[in-house]
């Protein structure tokens, strides 16, 4: 997946530990760790609104664009 | 009557069960189910120890696929009793049962060259075969799209 996000970096920031974030935002730790470790397919707006309401963060912080090997030219 | 999502799955389940037996019965029986059947047609009175053999021949090879067939017919009515619809195994069990029916078809085929009518069992197999697999077909686009909305957070 080209689309990764920064979610273990933000929380480091933050200083907020997973249980407590899946917590405030309102899932389960199970789908925060899928989340975290990137292995989500999608991601519903509302949940990427309250993780940058409790992070205080834009949705840039946590989404970063990287192109797989086969797309690079 | 309307039954239950149980119930509907344990009365095919019973269904396979008694195909299974059938099964079992033609296979142990095959010689003398063959005996009377060619006894009781005045068209294949022609018939001789060739044709016989050649038709308990068609009944032991097609009993092969007829088993594995059954199984996991069982097999995916389990699976849909414990919840897993839209799973992975669903839709390699019903590519097997597809094919299954392939093969069943192709032997009614060949088996047709000494006793036409298994052409009739060939066409319904056939038949059988493509609407298992256009169901196969629908079962892995919803286990696709199960999987997608598994891992939407």
């Amino acid at each position: 997946m080209s689309i990764r996000i920064n979610l273990d970096v933000m929380m480091a920031r933050r200083h907020i530990a997973a249980g407590e974030l899946a917590e405030r935002i309102g899932i389960t730790p199970a789908n925060l760790s899928i989340l975290k470790n990137n292995k989500a397919k999608a991601v519903r707006f509302s949940t990427l609104a309250a993780l940058c309401r409790e992070l205080g963060c834009q949705p840039g912080d946590l989404l970063e664009y990287r192109p797989d090997e086969e797309e690079t030219p | 009557m309307r039954l239950s999502n149980e119930q509907s799955i344990r009365l095919s389940k019973v269904c396979v069960w008694l195909f299974m037996i059938l099964l079992a019965a033609l296979d142990l029986g095959c010689y003398w189910a063959v005996d009377w059947f060619i006894g009781t047609r005045p068209v294949l009175l022609g018939f001789g120890l060739r044709e016989g053999l050649l038709m308990m021949s068609t009944i032991y090879l097609g009993s092969a696929p007829a088993w594995v067939l059954l199984i996991n017919l069982h097999r995916l009515l389990g699976a849909l009793a414990a919840g897993q619809v839209f799973v992975p195994a669903n839709v390699a069990r019903l590519r097997r049962v597809s094919w299954c029916c392939t093969a069943a078809c192709l032997l009614c085929l060949i088996s047709a060259f000494y006793y036409l009518p298994w052409l009739l069992v060939a066409v319904a197999a056939g038949f059988m075969a493509l609407i298992v697999r256009i169901v196969k077909n629908c079962f892995a686009q919803a286990a696709a799209m199960k999987d997608e909305l598994d891992f939407t957070i």
